[in-house]
């Protein structure tokens, strides 16, 4: 019975402990499946359902261990038998599970390893779960919390930010609090204190030597997280983000700001700078405005002029993209610091000042500029370091004799010189730009900075026709290049340099590189037209135009015949301000002052040619592009206006009067816009260059306008001697300055009008004439009653053409009342267009108008030596006196600014 | 400043008429009738300016005398004009119709205006209302003006517009110097030289020379001095000088050629003021000499045809024995010393109004075509003018002979004449 009663005893126990085992691990799954129970918690539960399924084995102890938890089960004696599974979590080993026995168990404890390793595994699954579960609920109750505040992105923003890029962080929460301090939140401003110790902010008197201290990382956590409380509590959440998205944005491009600040980086680093910017954000970065302002006021100051004025104007117009732009174009040294000179800096300000006036103002839209490339002016340093051409800087101290002696040596040597191959690899790259368009090869000095437009025009600008292979143009290219960097060693340059205190101003020059505006025609390239344009007008050629109506030059061609004044044609003069006001009236000015010339591109003999206007049009009269707005065609003594189908431009007496462009074409109404926009902007009034090929205009060229000394504006001096006054004026005043005259000439409106037989009255032409012979040119000025070189009666001026007036520096027409009433003086003599050309200053004189001075009895006293000039003349001394000043000397002070002149005797100095 | 003393042309014009109406013996009445001009208008033209405010111009329209025809002269525009100025010249072209036998008289208007001062657009207005002012007063059968100082062809169009509107026809024949087209008449370009030469044919046959016989020396070679050598050379004569203004070196040349000048091959290379390209006729084998060494050269004929007072006291002495004729194609080019001399050499003067009255000539033909509306080929035009040239040349040197008067003399007596004729024939004195 015993056996019997023991063998049923172990069934019963086994499958007892079977049962029990089993339902060990329905009560772990009980618990394992209890979603309100805590983890701990559950792994202590476990911990005992173990050990309770175990202690039918006899003694017996469990041990679960997790992290740092250890739940202990049936004590915490260890017996000798021990059996174990690990918790692994995604390969991690997060815990593990022991029971040790008292008694060895059947197969080595095998069913027992088993147990154990299920129940592992479950834990292991059960942890897994609970963790995922947390991370959703987590992200769940986040965004639950976000939608409910609504300002989820930029905390989800945030959120990212602190946990990938922490620095980062810390630097948008700070430029958060700047920012919340400049609004005024004096919440912020306690934040702020913290971060600065409050013995240095009180101990104001002085420097604190010690380091400051350090924040820890949780310090600075906490302040961001206040920081961005008091913004969500007064911004919402749209303002917010743009600020955070802005900030990260300049955080990118903060490489660009430290290299356009740092006055050390080359160039090469700014245009390296540039091209990687736009490499993060193609089409830019919203960008703040002071950033934006800040960078481009750098580039302006880096590329172009330190000059303050010039900046503040530039960098309200230009954008970091246009300065990517034009370092696309530009060729310059390694490590080049040098800059881009005057006439560059001008077009390119000019050029976007006009682009933002695009959009309100349809006129400008056809404006554009030619394809330019630009050199640096320490490029031309360069060139004489590597040619061993420095010395040759010293010839600027010589005598201008041997300077202007040794000149054509000087372009033959910087012709015959190397330029470094990093330059020619810059230029070959730009004649693959150009093609075969012609170009021209502009200075652009670091001296017209400073001089403005009295200097420019001192150094060259050179055609090239840009035709032949590629070994040839880029020969060419270099040689016209090199003559430019010669042409600052000129003796005009020179002198001028030296009579101004500059000459030890260190020249560099820049270059441009400029397609020519135009088309081919035949053998010629040239442009349809061109010229230039000045916001005032120094010439006024009727009493109705005033100086801010404007001039322009205009002439057929290529401009170089409108720039310079050129004795023996004539470029169209017109007023934007008051066009119907022309310089030519009759047809006879009309012909006469009409140019005949024109300068061209020979691309077939590869030079710049002048040439008929009369020749070219009788060969491509009708396809030269806009003819019919440029010529007037000559009829029986009558001018008609061109027509496209009608008139034939290769046979008819064609006359260059641009009547169809003025009239029938908004070619004045634009002009007038520019140089009234670029006037206003630039804050000075300017002189621009343009040029059309027939379709669109082009900006060639914008400086501010200044002039020859000779015509700029003279300083009237205050508290001159009453006697030394000879004369003075207040009406159609111009500009201009003469300081050297030894002679005056003046016909008595008195006497003039005494005479009473014709024959006496051409004999005053006639001395004249021989006057303007004897005399020394420039010397003398000339006065009379009237307007001289009237044609159709003599009594009304006297009788001269403009030959017989050459040589003086100054005409000045006297206007005496007749009666009641003064004759309006004609400005425009029928010569009035060769004095301009010639620079012979005009100016009338009202004597009869109260506040003005004329000094009668000086004319009348001083000492006539007409009949010892010209003893054959001697009969008309009371009509023509011949003064000679000397020793004293007369000065002519013209100032239109003020519209007063005055004619003065002073001492030679 | 304008004192009694000072130069005044109408009183100048008086004195030339008082001389020869001396000359005539013409009686008190007709003297004091044709000493000043029979109407005057003054009147102020208010013109709306380009800018909106009004300014009032001043013009003037003097009909000398219209016994013979309707009254016929220019328009100026000029700033300082004096109706002496009008009054004078309106004297002169009286004369100058008379000379040339046209049925018509003299006149001459004007506006004190600078045209340098004014826009197309002011200035036709200045011209409306010119024509406005006195519309009633002037017309294709009254008095008819033409281009002037400062004013072209275009003026003349507005005013024709103008009295057109007021009239209510057309009536093209009311102004002369419209362009061909426009009531405009062939020829004229030609005319004044033509007209030159025509004189000059005419003074050698009475000296009974051979054209072909005969050289000239030009001074100028603007529009009449080139048509003359024109014609003259169709003629047979050689012209071996011909002098003109070089703008650029601003002075003045002689191109000489022995065997005679060639008008095609200077023409290719002169501007259109009649300066010659100094170089390129150096190239085509021309001797350049001074500008004033065209009065020098051993010639037959001078034509002065430039500017006035080349021929004086001076030059005069150094004319060639061989001058047999002096044509002036200028308008006073020969000082009163010198025509002394030349009358005491007995060289043939062909004084300035009748040689260079192609250009009135054809202005009358231009107001004779407008008035039938019908105009004439070129070559009618050319014709009938060397009628009329040859006539008025025969008249004056019908004169010269069977008075022995001098040329200039003969033609003013010859013109006066004619108008004191018709003044009394009219029964107007």
């Amino acid at each position: 019975m015993t056996t019997t009663q023991n063998k049923y005893d172990l069934l019963v126990d086994i499958i007892d402990e079977q049962a029990k085992g089993l339902s060990s691990l329905y009560e772990i799954e009980e618990v394992l499946h209890n979603s309100a129970i805590d983890t701990v918690d559950a792994l202590g539960e476990i911990a005992n359902l173990i050990q309770e399924s175990f202690k039918i084995h006899g003694k017996c102890s469990t041990i679960l261990q997790y992290r740092d938890h250890i739940f202990h089960s049936g004590g915490k004696t260890k017996y000798p038998h021990k059996v174990s599974a690990d918790i692994i979590v995604r390969k991690r080993k997060l815990g593990l599970i022991t029971s040790t026995f008292k008694k060895k168990r059947p197969k080595n404890f095998k069913s027992e390893k088993e147990f154990l390793q299920s129940i592992a595994y479950r834990i292991a699954d059960f942890l897994l779960y609970r963790r995922l579960k947390s991370i959703f609920y987590d992200w769940e109750t986040t965004k639950q919390e976000f939608t409910d505040k609504k300002s989820g992105e930029w905390l989800v923003i945030l959120e990212l930010l602190r946990r990938t890029d922490p620095e980062l962080f810390f630097r948008i929460s700070r430029k958060m609090l700047n920012y919340l301090i400049w609004q005024g939140f004096k919440e912020a401003e306690e934040i702020l204190k913290k971060f600065i110790p409050q013995n240095r902010q009180e101990n104001g008197a002085g420097e604190v030597n010690s380091p400051q201290e350090k924040h820890t990382f949780e310090d600075s956590l906490v302040l961001s997280r206040d920081i961005f409380k008091i913004a969500r509590n007064n911004f919402d959440n749209d303002t917010i983000l743009a600020l955070i998205q802005n900030w990260i944005q300049q955080d990118k491009i903060s490489f660009l700001v430290r290299v356009t600040a740092n006055n050390n980086s080359s160039l090469t680093d700014i245009s390296h700078a540039l091209r990687r910017y736009f490499q993060i954000a193609p089409k830019g970065l919203t960008l703040a405005h002071s950033i934006k302002i800040g960078v481009s006021a750098s580039l302006i100051r880096r590329f172009f002029s330190d000059q303050l004025e010039f900046i503040n104007i530039a960098k309200k117009f230009v954008t970091i993209s246009d300065f990517a732009e034009l370092a696309k174009q530009m060729i310059f040294p390694d490590e080049s610091h040098g800059k881009l000179g005057g006439k560059s800096a001008g077009l390119f300000l000019a050029k976007h000042v006009l682009d933002e006036y695009k959009k309100d103002n349809p006129l400008l839209d056809s404006i554009k500029t030619p394809n330019t490339w630009y050199i640096t002016s320490d490029t031309m340093v360069q060139f004489m370091e590597y040619n061993n051409l420095e010395d040759i800087l010293e010839q600027k101290y010589k005598t201008i004799d041997e300077i202007r002696r040794e000149y054509p040596h000087v372009i033959l040597l910087f012709k015959r010189s190397h330029f470094p191959l990093q330059i020619l690899q810059g230029l070959s790259m730009a004649l693959d730009d150009f093609g075969d368009h012609p170009l021209i090869v502009r200075s652009s000095s670091l001296l017209e900075d400073r001089l403005g437009a009295a200097f420019s025009g001192k150094y060259k600008s050179l055609f090239i026709s840009n035709q032949g292979t590629k070994q040839e143009k880029l020969q060419s290219l270099t040689d016209a290049i090199a003559e430019v960097y010669a042409s600052t060693l000129g003796p005009d340059p020179i002198e001028y340099r030296a009579s101004k205190g500059l000459l030890d101003f260190h020249e560099e020059m820049g270059i441009m590189i400029q397609e020519v505006v135009g088309q081919q025609i035949g053998d010629y390239f040239f442009s349809a037209y061109a010229g230039v344009a000045f916001s005032k007008n120094e010439f006024l050629w009727s009493p109705r135009i005033k100086r801010d109506d404007g001039l322009v030059r205009i002439v057929p061609g290529l401009g170089t015949r409108a720039v310079d004044r050129i004795g023996d044609d004539y470029p169209i003069m017109v007023a934007p301000g008051r066009p119907e006001l022309r310089t030519n009236i009759t047809i006879e000015e009309n012909i006469r002052y009409s140019p005949k010339y024109i300068d061209v591109i020979n691309l077939r003999k590869n030079k710049f040619e002048t040439i008929e206007i009369a020749s070219l049009l009788k060969n491509y009269g009708h396809i030269y592009p806009g003819i019919e707005h440029i010529v007037s065609v000559f009829q029986q003594n009558h001018l008609v206006k061109a027509n496209r189908l009608m008139t034939d431009f290769t046979k008819e007496d064609l006359i260059i009067t641009f009547n169809g462009i003025f009239k029938d074409t908004t070619f004045i109404k634009q002009l007038r816009s520019i140089l009234t926009i670029l006037k206003n902007e630039l804050q000075t009034p300017v002189d621009i260059e343009f040029a059309s090929d027939g379709e669109d205009f082009y900006l060639l060229q914008c400086r501010p306008q200044s002039q020859t000394d000779a015509a700029a504006p003279a300083r009237i001096p205050k508290n001159l001697v009453k006697e030394d006054i000879i004369f003075s004026a207040n009406k159609f005043v111009s500009n201009g300055k003469l300081k050297n005259i030894e002679y005056i000439v003046y016909v008595s409106p008195e006497g003039y009008s005494a005479l009473t037989s014709l024959e006496r009255m051409k004999k005053v032409g006639r001395a004249i004439s021989k006057l303007n012979k004897a005399l020394p040119a420039r010397k003398f000025i000339l006065l009379g009653p009237g307007r001289w070189g009237s044609r159709g009666d003599i009594k009304l001026g006297v009788s001269v053409t403009y030959s017989d007036i050459n040589n003086t520096a100054a005409l000045i027409e006297i206007a005496r009342k007749k009666g009641d009433y003064t004759p309006d003086l004609s400005f425009g003599t029928h010569f009035f267009q060769d004095l301009v050309e010639a620079k012979i200053r005009y100016l009338p004189l009202y004597p009869d108008e109260k506040r003005n001075i004329f000094r009668e009895d000086f004319f009348n006293n001083s000492e006539n030596i007409l009949s010892t000039l010209l003893p054959e003349y001697e009969i008309l001394n009371d009509v023509i006196k011949v003064i000679d000043v000397k020793p004293r000397i007369f000065k002519l002070l013209m100032n239109a600014d003020s519209n007063h002149a005055l004619g003065i005797l002073t001492d030679k100095k | 400043m304008s004192t009694n003393n000072s130069f005044n042309p109408f009183r100048m014009a008086q004195e030339q008429f008082d001389h020869v109406a001396d000359l005539i013996g013409l009686d008190q009445s007709t003297k004091e009738l044709l000493r000043v001009p029979m109407r005057e208008y003054h009147f102020s033209i208010p013109v709306k300016m380009d800018d909106g405010h009004v300014k009032v111009f001043r013009g003037y329209r003097c009909q000398h005398n219209d016994a013979r025809g309707p009254a016929k002269g220019g328009i100026r525009f000029h700033p300082q004009e004096t109706i002496d100025t009008v009054r004078a010249l309106s004297m002169w072209m009286t004369w100058k119709t008379a000379v040339v036998n046209l049925p018509l008289g003299g006149g001459k208007g004007g506006v004190i205006c600078d045209p340098h001062n004014l826009s197309m657009r002011e200035q036709e207005q200045i011209c409306r209302g010119w024509v406005r002012q006195i519309a009633k007063n002037i017309g294709p059968v009254s008095d008819v003006p033409a281009p002037d100082v400062m004013t072209n062809a275009q003026h003349m169009l507005w005013m024709m517009d103008e009295f057109e509107t007021i009239h209510g026809g057309r009536y093209p024949g009311f102004i002369t110097g419209k362009p061909v087209g426009m009531g405009g008449s062939l020829g004229r370009t030609e005319a004044t030289g033509y007209g030159v030469v025509y004189t000059i044919r005419e003074a050698l046959k009475e000296l009974k020379i051979d054209p072909k016989s005969t050289t000239a020396s030009i001074q100028g070679f603007g529009n009449v001095a080139q048509y003359a050598i024109e014609l003259y050379t169709q003629l047979g004569g050689t012209v071996i000088a011909v002098s003109c203004w070089d703008q650029k070196d601003q002075t003045s040349y002689t191109y000489k050629k022995n065997d005679g000048i060639e008008l095609k091959g200077l023409l290719e290379i002169t501007d259109r003021f009649g300066g010659i390209d100094k170089n390129k006729a150096q190239d085509l084998g021309y001797e350049i000499l001074d500008g004033d060494q065209w009065i020098e050269q051993e010639v037959d004929i001078l034509i002065p045809a430039a500017i006035e007072n080349q021929v004086t006291g001076e030059t005069i002495q150094k004319v060639s024995k061989k001058v047999k004729i002096i044509a002036e194609g200028a308008n006073g080019p020969t000082t009163p010393e010198a025509d002394a001399v030349i009358n005491e050499r007995n060289i043939f003067i062909i004084p300035d109004f009748l040689a260079n009255a192609g250009g009135v000539t054809c202005s009358y033909f231009e107001q004779v075509q407008s008035n039938t509306n019908y105009f004439w080929e070129k070559e009618e035009v050319l014709g009938k003018l060397d009628t009329k040239m040859t006539t008025a040349f025969i008249a004056v040197n019908e004169l010269v002979r069977s008075k022995n008067l001098y040329g200039r003399d003969a033609a003013y007596v010859i013109a006066i004449s004619r108008v004191a004729q018709a003044v009394k024939d009219r029964g107007w004195v």
